[in-house]
């Protein structure tokens, strides 16, 4: 098999990622599908020292460099302006880690989808303040260790399900993606690109320091992350309509979690417990897809 | 649009807060940042050798004929294979394929049809008249030493062949009215109908091959009349069929098997009768089975050990099984009983399986009081062949029959060197093909006077012997040859279950009764189909996962050849690439510091 | 086009005829009647803008800021927590160099809660970057609000204008609403010089390292202190093409004043009635109304006070702990010039106290029978 994803390249070499980055990957595949008339909006968050500092970028489109709370509102008010000044057709692309969109973020995205207002809002999920050093975010996954969750006194609530709150919002299309599946994500973005209103985009994008996994893997736990169903690959449109798209695997969960040293401290029935969890939310899911089709 | 991109790639500079911008705002790209100096393991392109590759003894790039039948390209196919060999419709249909074996999609689902796809290429080849490839002036340009090949088989036909290419003229001498050896006297013409492989022999008559049928060399030959050639290419074949040593043998109804099989195949009566034992498990006794049946006669074959221990081509066992052949195992005859000199019965001992004997094979005892008794007609011994040496002069060692030769086909005598089924090495048509290409090498650099040893090596493919001759004429080097990919090497996740595609099934009712091909070839959409379940171990075929998930920018096609380019300016050296190359054709090195 | 209209509503005229594009505001008392007079301009096609209706005042700055970055003319209007909220953003609009427009209806901050005036809440925001003018009338609101963006847009930096809860936001009087063909020819568009648009692949506010980022506020106070200049000729200007002006440091008999009286907003309005009266009586007092506060014009102020025996700063705000906030700015801006002249710091009328004529004479009294202040801050009207 083939990935088809576009040729055009509108981020460039030089970037300061760390090897290995689901983020950078993340914001290549979505560029790509977006094409030049994409103006990037970025709270805090790791591509906020990945995109170079000044006077440089390392991407081709604009971008602006926002406050950590403020995605979904700055993202607004600069398709705002942009529509007043007659510019109808540029996406703007509000990009916003976990904690910018689960924790701090959460008001003022919360504020732009009920509004409808016309973005496209992509979280890039590493599952925790890594640019900070790893702390816990409200994305963090149950059992995990972060630097303020230590594995004496791990995580020990389950990941927020973002999507649901945003199906909540009953925006048009929101949806999950990894960068392990390319033409998926790709996919994804092109389709919202079709759609007016806000567009919410849920992308999986492992981070080596922070999972502590060699970089060289990240590919295959983002792929482990689907087919074990712990990240279900799933469209959801005007909030109800559910689509499922690529069937997991169903790899058992410990194939995900074994390769990590944030699980590491993990014991046979904790992992046994999160596959409990996995599997209720899977049914959940695949109850939601059964209903809405 | 007016300008996209950042006129500068470079660090910017400000003298004074005057050159500055108001506000934080970029002025150029991040290029300027070369984040390749905080790599410390450096992803490479290198190709490795697909098992596939390493098992085929004639040394074909055999997954290289799958890559290119998955796009369609046939002719590049079947030239590709005609580098190595001008063989393949001939080796489509009666090579052992022991790729197949290593093929490392066996260990996922089924390995790739590969015999049946040379099959079609070979049939492709000569159903469009194609041409085998020419070498370059420079390489292939006229050359005046004389060289005489003793056997016109697959090992003398091959030598003669990559010879000619090279810009020889050798000398073919042949004991037989028909070229081809044992592929033209020995395989039933069901298996290997004869105008396939006359017309990829005519191939080599028309490079400028002369073969001389009805030339017998005897010793008296070779002194004199071979005297003032250059070098001399031994390959005679193992045409001596073993003796049973057991009472009766003598009688006229008990006969050789290959000898059967070359009269059949040279067109001579033979009379045979109603009930016909075959004794031996290789090829040559399945061949006999199946040849006798279709001559009318029942036919039962007796062979001393079990069916895991059989020399002879699976398929091929389980073909003549198909047809109705009975196999006794685990039995041998211990006497031929006569009746006036004529064959009536023949006495069996069963046996079974004790210690491993120095083939690695369980050594068969006989049971004691186990005789039984078999009414038959005629008997035909398969149980093995030796060369017939006589006419080597002493100053060529043999050992226990066959002729000795260095890994390179050399004997002990300067510039006679031997290969095929009369030196030691496994009696199949792939080896025979794979010794003549040895030969072939090492007849050229003995007379261009090059280190042999050295070049040998260095067109290995694995490390199993089989070389590649492309590599030795066309100094292509393909492959990390020494690298054999390992199914633990591929990324499964870019593959999906697919069924292979085999052979269809010939009507066994209808096939028995004559000696036309058994199994009709693949289509051509089945071909293209099956090629494109080849993983490609080992061989970069631009798949662009390394492009699609460098998170870098550091990958590039090559604008004007096959393959990518590593901007180790910029690359961080994650290894993702190599980790997400589905079969292995990347590598990660250590940084040089 | 005279209206009698409230201070609120002049905010919401000012901002429809200066052509704000992009408006983003999220309500709070005192300052609701702005944003629901320019969501209906905006519905009933009045003002050709796009309103956005933000869950918060911060995203109320951050749309605002994204608009502007675009190039727009982006306004909002805020209040006390309101503005507090914003703060971060406040920061993030200057440095930014967004002419963005903000009205602030001046509140006390709880708790407990008050709605009621004083100046804490915009003075809180002083080191923020933005241009901040205090406004006493309603026509004043009116005609800040179109100098505002006049300013901001040259120089590229925020502007803030304070108006006080009630006072002046919920109290009618009679304003001159300029045509907005008139407007356009004082207030050309904006042409921003670095726009966030897909025709430059600009990236604005990436990191910045002690290398830069001292130039970049270097290059800011920079443009602060030309601020004085250019605020002086639109207001210049604004005179000619409207007939009137609010200058930046109102003088109001103080030139051969013994004692000025140093005030802002609306507390302006009453001194001035007071001066007028002590006129009358023959007592030596004059008036300077700070309108523009940041920049502080120093030399203007200076040259203001040239003359006079006493100063009399009046606060209606406290930066507790050292007292009032214009009176440190006052004494800053004269320490070294003229160490001669006694500056008193009176702190009146928080929490939207009212600050009555008897209040303002109470202070005169208290300046012309000392000498010098006996302490730094003086309370004028506490139930002590």
């Amino acid at each position: 098999m083939r990935f088809q994803i576009p040729e055009h390249e509108l981020m460039g070499p030089g970037h300061v990622a760390c090897p290995g980055c689901g983020a950078a990957q993340a914001m290549r595949y979505v560029l790509k599908a977006l094409g030049e008339k994409t103006i990037v909006v970025l709270p805090a968050c790791c591509w906020s020292i990945i995109a170079g500092p000044f006077p440089y970028s390392s991407l081709q489109v604009p971008l602006y460099h926002t406050a950590f709370e403020t995605a979904g509102a700055a993202a607004s008010g600069i398709k705002a302006g942009l529509e007043i000044q007659g510019d109808t057709d540029t996406t703007v692309l509000a990009w916003a880690g976990d904690g910018g969109t689960f924790d701090i973020g959460i008001q003022a995205l919360s504020g732009a989808a009920e509004r409808n207002d016309d973005i496209l809002y992509v979280c890039y999920d590493n599952e925790a303040y890594m640019n900070t050093g790893i702390q816990r975010s409200s994305a963090t996954p149950w059992g995990a260790w972060t630097t303020t969750t230590p594995v004496r006194h791990f995580k020990n609530r389950p990941k927020k399900d973002i999507m649901m709150v945003m199906a909540a919002h009953k925006i048009p299309y929101a949806a999950t993606a990894t960068v392990a599946f390319p033409d998926d994500l790709v996919a994804k973005v092109q389709k919202a690109k079709t759609i007016h209103g806000t567009r919410f985009l849920h992308i999986l994008s492992p981070c080596p320091p922070g999972w502590k996994i060699p970089s060289e893997i990240a590919i295959r736990l983002a792929r482990l992350a689907i087919e074990t169903k712990i990240f279900p690959l799933y469209e959801i449109e005007n909030g109800e309509k559910y689509t499922i798209t690529r069937q997991p695997d169903g790899v058992p969960v410990i194939e995900y979690l074994k390769f990590q040293g944030r699980f590491k401290h993990l014991t046979k029935s904790q992992m046994d417990d999160i596959q409990d969890m996995v599997e209720k939310e899977w049914e959940n899911l695949l109850s939601k897809t059964e209903r809405s089709h | 649009m007016k300008k996209r991109k950042y006129p500068k790639d470079e660090i910017i500079t400000f003298k004074s807060a005057n050159e500055m911008p108001p506000l934080a705002v970029s002025l150029g790209s991040m290029r300027w940042n070369k984040t390749g100096s905080w790599r410390y393991i450096r992803p490479i392109y290198e190709n490795k050798t697909p098992p596939c590759d390493e098992a085929c003894p004639a040394g074909e790039d055999v997954e290289g004929v799958q890559y290119l039948c998955e796009q369609g390209k046939f002719e590049d196919a079947w030239k590709l294979i005609l580098e190595e060999h001008p063989f393949p419709g001939v080796q489509g249909r009666v090579c052992y394929h022991p790729c197949e074996e290593a093929c490392n999609r066996g260990h996922y689902d089924e390995a790739i049809s590969i015999h049946a796809v040379e099959r079609f290429v070979g049939d492709y080849g000569l159903n469009h008249g194609l041409i085998p490839p020419r070498l370059s002036q420079e390489r292939g340009h006229k050359k005046s030493e004389k060289i005489a090949i003793i056997g016109a088989g697959p090992a003398g036909l091959v030598c003669a062949y990559h010879l000619a290419r090279m810009g020889y003229t050798p000398l073919v001498l042949e004991a037989h009215p028909v070229p081809g050896g044992i592929l033209r006297v020995g395989i039933p013409s069901y298996r290997l109908p004869k105008d396939i492989l006359e017309a990829e022999i005519e191939h080599i008559i028309k490079m400028g091959v002369d073969i001389q049928t009805d030339s017998r060399v005897d010793r008296d030959l070779l002194l004199k009349d071979l005297k003032d050639f250059n070098a001399i290419y031994v390959a005679t074949g193992a045409h001596e069929s073993r003796n049973l040593n057991v009472p009766g043998e003598d009688a006229s109804g008990v006969m050789s098997g290959l000898q059967f099989l070359i009269d059949l195949n040279l067109g001579k009566k033979i009379a045979i009768g109603k009930k016909v034992a075959v004794i031996g498990g290789g090829n040559t006794a399945m061949d006999t089975a199946r040849s006798v049946l279709r001559l009318g006669s029942e036919v039962v074959v007796v062979y001393r050990r079990s069916r895991a221990e059989m020399p002879a081509i699976p398929a091929e066992v389980e073909e003549a099984e198909h047809e109705g052949i009975p196999i006794h195992f685990l039995a041998t005859p211990i006497r031929v009983i006569t009746d006036q000199e004529r064959v009536v019965q023949m006495e069996c001992v069963k046996m079974e399986l004790g210690e491993p004997d120095e083939s690695g094979r369980r050594r068969p005892v006989p049971v004691e009081g186990s005789n039984f008794i078999m009414d038959v007609e005629t008997v035909f011994t398969a149980i093995g062949e030796s060369p017939q040496l006589s006419f080597l002069t002493e100053d060529i060692q043999t050992e226990w029959g066959s002729i000795v030769v260095s890994d390179h086909g050399e004997t002990s005598k300067k510039g006679i060197f031997a290969g095929g089924d009369a030196v030691d090495q496994p009696r199949t048509v792939a080896h025979a093909i794979g010794s003549g290409k040895v030969a072939a090498i090492a007849i050229d650099t003995f007379l261009r006077g090059k280190d042999t040893a050295k070049i040998a090596a260095s067109v290995q493919i694995g490390q199993k012997g089989s070389v590649s001759m492309e590599r030795y004429l066309r100094g292509e080097i393909r492959y990390n040859a020494s690298k054999v990919v390992r199914f633990e090497d591929i990324n499964l996740a870019y593959f999906e279950h697919k069924d292979r595609v085999d052979l269809p099934r010939a009507d066994i009712e209808k096939a028995k009764q004559s000696f036309v091909e058994v199994n009709s070839g693949l289509p051509e959409s089945a071909v293209t189909t099956e090629s494109g379940r080849c993983f490609n171990c080992g061989v970069c075929n631009m798949c662009e996962n390394c492009w699609v998930f460098c998170p870098d920018i550091s990958i590039s096609r090559k604008t004007d050849a096959f393959g990518y380019d590593i901007d180790y300016d910029h690359c961080k050296g994650c290894g993702i690439c190599v980790e997400e190359c589905p079969r292995e054709a990347m590598s990660l090195e250590e940084e040089q510091k | 086009m005279k209206k009698v209209i409230t201070g609120n509503y002049a905010v919401s005229y000012g901002a429809m005829v200066s052509r704000s594009q992009v408006i983003a505001a999220y309500p709070i008392t005192p300052q609701t009647q702005i944003v629901e007079l320019l969501s209906e301009f905006c519905a009933d096609g009045l003002l050709d803008a796009k309103f956005i209706k933000v869950e918060s005042e911060h995203s109320a700055m951050a749309s605002c800021i994204g608009a502007s970055a675009t190039g727009a003319r982006a306004f909002t209007a805020t209040s006390a927590h309101g503005l507090a909220l914003m703060h971060e953003l406040l920061h993030w609009a200057a440095l930014g160099r967004l002419p963005i427009v903000l009205a602030n209806v001046n509140r006390a901050m709880g708790p407990g809660w008050s709605i009621w005036t004083d100046q804490n809440d915009s003075l809180s925001q002083r080191d923020t970057g933005w241009l901040q003018f205090y406004c006493e009338s309603n026509q004043e609101i009116l005609d800040t609000i179109i100098q505002g963006f006049k300013i901001s847009e040259q120089i590229l930096l925020p502007t803030m204008l304070v108006l006080d809860a009630f006072f002046l936001s919920h109290t009618s009087e009679p304003v001159d609403i300029p045509d907005i063909e008139v407007v356009d020819t004082y207030l050309p568009k904006y042409n921003a010089t670095y726009r966030l648009s897909t025709e430059n692949p600009y990236a604005f506010g990436g990191l910045t390292g002690p290398d830069h980022y001292f130039e970049i506020r270097y290059k800011m106070q920079e443009t602060m202190d030309q601020a004085i200049e250019i605020a002086r000729q639109a207001d210049e200007e604004f005179e000619r093409i409207f007939g009137r002006s609010h200058g930046l440091i109102e003088r109001y008999y103080s030139d051969d004043a013994e004692l000025i009286l140093v005030v802002s907003g609306s507390i302006a309005s009453t001194t001035r009635d007071v001066v007028d009266q002590l006129r009358s009586e023959g007592r030596n007092v004059g008036m300077l109304k700070v309108r523009m506060f940041r920049p502080f014009p120093r030399q203007e102020f200076r040259n203001a006070v040239r003359r006079a025996k006493k100063v009399a700063v009046i606060d209606r705000n406290i930066c507790v702990g050292f007292g009032g906030i214009f009176y440190q700015e006052i004494t800053s801006t004269m320490y070294g010039h003229r160490d001669d002249l006694p500056i008193f710091g009176f702190i009146a009328g928080l929490g939207g106290r009212d600050v009555t004529p008897n209040v303002i004479h109470e202070i005169v009294t208290h300046a012309e029978t000392h000498d010098t202040p006996d302490t730094e801050i003086i309370w004028i009207g506490v139930k002590r």
